[in-house]
């Protein structure tokens, strides 16, 4: 029950191979290393879903249960593939129990999309900015989660980012260049301050044109705390839940293992390993450059935007979060992304309870530097653990 | 213990090892093949019916150095003309068919004439000494089985290939051996459409011509869509479950094209195979938003083929296992899920150097990745139009395997028979006496 704190250091890595010649192409990373070069085609290939259910002798939960089984399957949801493993007695039941737990994702999907145009987030962006919406108690507790993420961190973790997004052709498109005086036009649609809340009437209202929410920086983290939910409403203490590799919860260990081991991918390489921790009752979420970004004229631009300036950051390969929920770090790796290693410190100084990862570039690909930093006032609950191992 | 329908790495392995082999098929009903085999011998051979699909084969053929067109057939004027001019080998033409068969220079003939004359033509010409080879469906009654039958059991050295290209598709090769290899695991369904947006009649320059050149109007010549469509893709059915129906039901009519046809515009059929699987086809004239393909669906995957494409979908995968895992799991930035909206490209169009976009690269690695392992080659290397042919050469100077042999014809015209029958009587029709062993 500890969690190791780390040097700076700086390593190395191969050069990573580059496909594509265009020169305005998005690219996302094809192979996650966890998966098997063959499993990963299969990934690319359907509305995916591996499931697998390994027989184990040992025991789940402490139950010692001789039948015990492993189950695992994964889920398209909110633009990426959701995988729950989970250890008990039966794999019928686990097999419903996850099925439950996708189910509270899709709804959660269906509520908070912005790309598709019936759900409730769609309504608001289209309506919040001529009367107040009125709007689900979930959403709304999700909506002040992301505003007090937003004041915490200066603006630098943003749900009204989207419109930035969009006019560097991030969303449904193929990535594009824009012109500084269309930033500076999205420019004025962005920022949380726009966002009004009224907690008491529990609506949503904006104060300028143009704003849109974009909750993609915290549903998935917040989808995978609710599918945990489900998960230990039914009795399951031995999950782990990923959305994408980028959010995951570890609920209680694996049968006979300390914690659930979680390698954190090299930037360059997504085969290498790069930290490993272990982890039990507790969450950790990446934000990265390397999966999705655009290429124009041989310089990278990565998805992830400077709210503040409208150009996507630099200088930042990675930041993790190691926190209790999903809900705590998923909103908070992006912010740090952006806020980078100072000012993270310093948030820090005031935030208990957090640790962080930065793998930050250092001289030409493969070598980067990691930083590793933690709350002031840190401690982890009784139940948890938090390792890392490098 | 592994249970037998997973589909391991492994297995999937084994099956792209034995899908760069699939070229080499098939295994049913060869016959031993040729007085005189050889690899220097040209091919004489003669076309009966050069007509739109006589055409389509000698454009083909006239690519094929194995074989040589000395005679061609037709009692339509303008359609031997233009079969002359199409093979462009100069071949004596002949209005009576038996008459070709008397030239002993012949070695082979193609029956490429209105359906109803199948049978008689294939049974004169493997009576005459020749190799046959007869355009799907091989015969109109069911009666004419047991005729065809009995001659090509006399003949037994002269081959007997039934037009069924598909057959000769590298692409539909592919997909049927990873069938077999269990890459879709339990396949329980078939569903294939054809469907156009055209009346299916051909310009007929004096009325007078009508029902010889609109033969496929009328039942006195023609099994309709069943017969001139649905063969095509019942054979793919037949080939993915490895066996023959055991019933059809099916609805049909005249229900859109009222110009005086017999035969049905608007068809839809359920075949039943042993083991409740099923085979649905339609067809219909007056929408091709669909066109034609087959789906293909296991439990454990699905293959959506067509000529020239074909695309693999996951299914959800159900592992038990006594072994223990070791638990790793990895972290990073959010995996997109874009790619997985697209299936894998079995046998994929030419892959250019163009990629613009991040799908279009990961798909550009799937392919690889399946190409280096021999899922697929990056195309077709012929039209299966000219490997069907030229597989017909094949067996004729090489003594290989028939590629669509007389049971392969005889199931897919029982399905054409027994579909028209099921419209015709609204009844649940049968199969007599059905073994359902064939593959």
């Amino acid at each position: 029950m500890n969690c190791k704190l780390k040097d700076d250091n700086t390593r190395g890595a191969q050069e990573r191979p580059c496909v594509g010649n265009s020169l305005f192409t998005i690219y996302y990373s094809p192979f996650p290393p966890h998966h098997s070069l063959f499993s990963i085609i299969l990934l690319v290939a359907c509305h995916l879903s591996l499931v697998t259910a390994l027989s184990v002798a040992t025991a789940v939960g402490g139950q010692g249960a001789e039948n015990a089984v492993r189950y695992e399957t994964s889920h398209e949801s909110m633009g990426t593939v959701f995988t729950v493993a989970v250890y008990g007695r039966d794999r019928t039941f686990l097999s419903e129990v996850v099925e439950e737990a996708f189910e509270a994702v899709d709804r959660l999907d269906e509520q908070m999309s912005n790309y598709k145009p019936q759900s409730e987030l769609s309504t608001i962006n289209r309506t919040a900015a001529s009367r107040p919406v009125v709007v689900e108690p979930e959403l709304f507790h999700l909506l002040e989660i992301s505003v007090g993420r937003s004041e915490e961190t200066d603006g630098a973790f943003d749900i009204t980012v989207g419109p930035l997004m969009k006019s560097w052709g991030f969303f449904r498109g193929r990535g594009r260049l824009p012109t500084q005086a269309e930033i500076s036009q999205v420019l004025k649609g962005v920022g949380y301050q726009h966002l009004k809340l009224d907690a008491a009437r529990r609506t949503v209202r904006f104060d300028a044109e143009g704003v849109e929410l974009d909750l993609g920086g915290i549903a998935k983290g917040y989808a995978v705390d609710r599918a945990v939910d489900v998960l230990r409403s039914n009795g399951i203490t031995s999950a782990l839940v990923s959305s994408g590799m980028s959010s995951i919860y570890a609920l209680g260990s694996p049968p006979g293992s300390h914690g659930w081991k979680i390698t954190l991918r090299d930037p360059y390489d997504a085969h290498k390993a790069g930290d490993v921790f272990h982890l039990q009752n507790y969450s950790l979420s990446t934000s990265g450059s390397y999966e999705k970004f655009l290429k124009i004229a041989g310089k990278n631009y990565c998805h992830i935007m400077n709210p503040h300036t409208g150009w996507p950051v630099d200088n930042m390969l990675s930041a993790l979060v190691l926190a209790p929920t999903g809900t705590d770090t998923d909103g908070r790796s992006a912010g740090f992304f952006v806020m980078g290693v100072e000012r993270t410190r310093k948030y820090l100084a005031v935030h208990p309870n957090l640790a962080a990862v930065f793998y930050i570039p250092n001289g030409d690909p493969p070598k980067y530097k990691r930083v590793q930093l933690r709350s002031d006032s840190y401690s982890i609950p009784p139940d948890s653990i938090v390792e890392i191992d490098r | 213990m592994e249970n037998e329908r997973d589909v391991t790495r492994r297995d999937f392995l084994k099956t792209a090892a034995a899908v760069a082999a699939a070229s080499a098929l098939p295994s049913v009903g060869a016959p031993a093949i040729l007085a005189n085999p050889g690899p220097n011998n040209v091919v004489n051979y003669g076309m009966i019916g050069t007509g739109t699909e006589g055409c389509t084969l000698l454009k083909f053929l006239a690519t094929i150095p194995e074989g040589r067109c000395i005679a061609t057939c037709d009692i339509y004027p303008p359609n031997l003309k233009k079969g002359v001019e199409t093979i462009g080998s100069n071949p004596q033409t002949y209005e009576d068919y038996r008459k070709m068969l008397e030239r002993k220079d012949l070695d082979a003939i193609m029956v490429v004439t209105p359906l109803n004359l199948h049978a008689q033509m294939v049974t004169d010409a493997l009576s005459a000494g020749k190799h046959v080879f007869v355009e799907k469906t091989m015969y109109f009654k069911e009666d004419e089985e047991d005729k065809i039958r009995k001659a090509s059991e006399q003949y037994p050295k002269q081959a007997l290939q039934v037009g069924l290209q598909r057959r000769s598709s590298l692409l539909y090769q592919v997909a049927i051996e990873m069938i077999r290899k269990g890459a879709l695991g339990k396949v329980l369904f078939v569903r294939a459409n054809w469907h156009r947006n055209s009346n299916w009649r051909r310009p007929v320059p004096d009325p007078k011509f009508e029902r010889l050149i609109n033969w496929r109007m009328y039942k006195e010549y023609s099994g309709g869509l069943f017969a001139e469509l649905a063969s095509h893709q019942l054979d793919v059915a037949n080939w993915a479950f490895g066996a023959d129906p055991i019933s059809v039901v099916a609805t049909g009519g005249v229900d859109y094209w009222k110009d005086g046809r017999e035969v049905c515009d608007n068809i839809q059929a359920i075949y039943e195979y042993s083991g409740g699987r099923k085979f649905m086809w339609s067809g219909v004239l007056y929408n091709e938003h669909f066109q034609f393909e087959e789906e293909i669906m296991g439990d454990q995957g699905t293959l959506i083929i067509t000529l020239g494409k074909g695309l693999f979908y996951r299914e959800p995968v159900a592992k038990v296992s006594k072994a223990g895992l070791k638990e790793n799991w990895w972290a990073g930035a959010t995996v997109s899920k874009a790619a997985t909206q697209e299936g894998i490209p079995i046998f994929p169009e030419h892959t250019g150097n163009g990629e613009t976009g991040f799908v279009d690269r990961e798909m550009l690695y799937a392919k690889r990745w399946l190409a280096s392992m021999g899922i697929y080659k990056y195309e077709e290397p012929h039209d299966p139009w000219w490997s069907e042919m030229s597989n017909f050469m094949a067996t004729i100077r090489e003594g290989k395997p028939v590629i669509a042999p007389l049971e392969i014809g005889v199931a897919d015209a029982q399905g054409v028979i027994y579909g028209n029958r099921a419209v015709e009587t609204g009844q649940k029709v049968f199969w007599p006496n059905k073994a359902n062993s064939k593959s």
